[in-house]
């Protein structure tokens, strides 16, 4: 709501802005393109992750000096140090980079977005890059249009560095006809409440814009207009160097804590440094006026003695905080530590339960209970079913027609850390016990190893048919929707069966015999499901790709009811319920299945021949 | 003839599989019972069902658990 109001408010200003002055409108043009510029720079630079990068970043990090080299290098190509240091909170993430190699990046990267200021100053004012961006466009969105991902990605490179130009141009332009019409200079505020006035400006220009390059290049244009002082400039580029930070906040709010860390040093060094140079402003001052002539510039060519300061304040940053780098990473880990991760851990295989073959497979059997409890609770959230409405009287379809909400569950995750550690304690117990063993201990393992195995391939199978059901059960088409909540009904009807079938109840144990009745009806296959599917795509209610993908999803929910099946029929069938042995006797082979059905289908439907009718 | 009866009885005892074979019939026949009943179930719930596909679902789960509750006096006829 507050974020609407915000945007609202901000179209309504910049609205007002362009009906008064046409001035305006081309620097904010300019800036919008130049932000563009950016984006499809990001974009380009994204083509080449996956590989090059990676491997560029491993062998140049290894090191705190390499770390430092390749923050400035980076964001000297890239020219931003917002990209630079997202990429980086992505990269430590995923743990390819630690917090220390991290830190120097982001150094090095407030070193390198320097070298923006430096280009703008140096070459962007006193060189037409309009010029230069055209020619860069066009070559740019040819690359764009190859299907090579190389091309691709150095066309949007192009591109993105043709449109950083041409936003530069619109913005001198912009302030070069600004000058005439209106004075921004009589807003300037000289001494300290100048200073921090200005700094907050830059902060907050650099926070909307998401960039401290535009910032910097806003105020280096309006500095070369003679639309703000000097001083107030070195305010602008110091509140920039301060706000730049936002993007890496808010980078990092969907990064792990790895990347939060990175996230609070990187705001940490461009807040102290902000301080300082606000503090030591004079001495500052004083430095570039020395360095200025020392190199040559002239005394009055204030944007280039702007992008001398911008470079001066960050490089006493660094020197600053390098030596502090320890201490830094101590205090952040120390502020925020990691989420404890849940993960999950056996229960039952104890060392003494190792010491009898019979206690040991009762071990196991209680753990692979464990793991079918964790494993239910994963495929029912994978496919938006909540483990408690199973478990309830409520009418499956009731439960399976109530709206989809939230984000699909990331499968995976819950299998790495709700299955998988139990999974790999009962293959570890499993491989220690077994020596010297009987017969009948073997063979029962034999089966619990199934168990399990049945277990991790319906988890698998629940991941790939969440891909498409995700989308699916969310859909405005009415008639997938419908299929997709079928699959849903179909597995749900399983899990509570599976779960009847574990209860108390006075029909637990006919109950495992029940599951032959949907294991027959999985072996058949849904005969209607074809000729439906057919029929919706011929009358258009749904695409063929809709159809294949359809197909495919059945599969998968056919493989997890069938590997829940014949888990249940192993594990179920256990010591708790003393019939196992006669259930065992009684269940139906697939032959005797096959005839139950025909009779049965003799009798509901005499007319029609009995087919294969598998639909996917 | 108690007394005949009194010895079979001893001699089953005595012999392990023979117990053990008695002891499946038992649990066959508890099953078995309760499958009657699941069976009477079902079909309860079958005449009071007015959906279609419901129906066509609750009449293949009494055809499966008819042929099982055939299995079962099958195999109790065999031994």
């Amino acid at each position: 709501m507050v974020r609407r109001i915000v945007l609202a408010t901000i179209f309504a200003i910049l609205a007002y802005g362009f009906w008064i002055s046409p001035d305006f409108k081309t620097i904010s043009a300019g800036v919008a393109v130049f932000l563009f510029g950016m984006l499809s720079l990001e974009e380009g630079f994204r083509a080449f992750t996956g590989g090059v990068l990676e491997q560029l970043l491993r062998r140049t990090t290894d090191r705190l000096w390499k770390s430092l080299v390749f923050g400035v290098v980076s964001t000297t190509l890239m020219q931003s140090s917002s990209l630079v240091s997202v990429i980086t909170i992505s990269f430590l993430s995923a743990g390819l980079l630690d917090l220390a190699a991290g830190i120097g990046i982001i150094f090095g990267a407030n070193l390198g977005t320097t070298t923006g200021a430096w280009l703008v100053a140096g070459l962007g004012l006193k060189v037409d890059i309009a010029a230069y961006a055209m020619p860069m466009l066009v070559f740019g969105v040819i690359l764009v249009f190859q299907k090579a991902k190389p091309l691709k990605g150095a066309g949007y490179i192009l591109a993105g560095l043709g449109f950083l130009f041409l936003g530069i141009a619109f913005m001198k332009d912009g302030f070069e006809a600004f000058k005439e019409t209106l004075d921004l200079s009589q807003f300037a505020l000289p001494g300290l409440v100048g200073l921090l006035v200005y700094t907050l400006v830059g902060i907050l220009a650099t926070v909307v814009m998401q960039s401290s390059h535009a910032t910097l290049v806003i105020t280096i244009t309006a500095l070369a207009a003679g639309q703000v002082t000097y001083e107030n400039a070195l305010a602008l580029a110091i509140g920039s160097n301060v706000g730049t930070t936002i993007t890496a906040i808010l980078g990092a709010l969907s990064a792990n804590v790895e990347g939060k860390r990175l996230a609070g040093a990187h705001l940490l060094f461009n807040v102290t440094t902000g301080l300082l140079a606000i503090v030591l402003i004079g001495p500052f001052a004083a430095a570039v006026d020395a360095i200025s002539a020392g190199i040559g510039i002239a005394d009055d060519d204030y944007t280039l003695k702007l992008a001398v300061f911008h470079t001066l304040f960050n490089l006493v940053g660094i020197a600053v905080m390098l030596p502090l780098l320890g201490r830094l990473v101590q205090a952040l880990e120390h502020l925020l530590r990691a989420k404890a991760k849940h993960i999950s851990e056996p229960r039952h295989l104890t060392d003494s339960a190792r010491d009898f073959p019979d206690t040991a497979v009762e071990a196991v059997r209680k753990e692979t209970l464990h793991i079918y409890e964790n494993s239910r609770d994963v495929i029912a959230a994978g496919l938006y079913l909540r483990p408690s409405d199973l478990a309830s009287d409520m009418p499956l379809d009731e439960i399976v027609s109530a709206p989809v909400h939230g984000n699909p569950p990331d499968i995976q995750e819950a299998y790495e850390t709700r299955v998988k550690p139990l999974y790999n304690a009962v293959v570890a117990f499993i491989s220690q016990s077994a020596s010297g063993w009987g017969q009948r201990q073997m063979a029962d393992l034999h089966w619990l190893r199934n168990a399990n195995r049945n277990l991790v391939e319906a988890i698998k199978a629940t991941k790939h048919l969440q891909k498409n059901l995700a989308v699916y059960v969310r859909s405005d088409n009415p008639y997938i929707r419908d299929e997709y909540n079928r699959l849903r009904m179909q597995v749900a009807t399983v899990l509570r069966a599976l779960e009847q079938a574990r209860s108390d109840d006075e029909d637990a144990d006919v109950a495992i015999l029940a599951l032959d009745g949907i294991r027959a009806a999985l072996e058949r296959g849904d005969e209607a499901f074809t000729d439906r599917l057919y029929g919706l795509i011929r009358e258009r209610r749904i695409t063929p790709q809709m159809g294949t993908s359809l197909m495919n999803d059945t599969g998968y929910a056919h493989d997890i009811q069938r590997d829940l099946i014949a888990m249940a029929q192993t594990l179920f069938a256990g010591p708790e319920h003393e019939l196992a042995p006669a259930q065992r006797k009684l269940q139906l082979d697939e032959d005797e299945i096959a005839e139950a059905l025909d009779k049965s289908r003799a009798i509901i439907e005499p007319e029609k021949p009995s087919g294969d009718a598998h639909g996917a | 003839m108690k007394t005949r009866k009194l010895l079979d009885k001893l001699m089953t005892y005595l012999d392990s599989d023979a117990r053990q074979r008695k002891q499946e019939r038992d649990e066959i026949k508890a099953v078995l019972k309760k499958l009657k009943r699941r069976e009477k179930k079902l079909r309860n719930r079958l005449e009071e069902e007015d959906d279609d596909d419901k129906r066509r679902a609750l009449e293949k789960e009494v055809d499966i658990v008819y042929a099982q509750r055939k299995k079962g006096v099958r195999l109790l006829k065999e031994e």
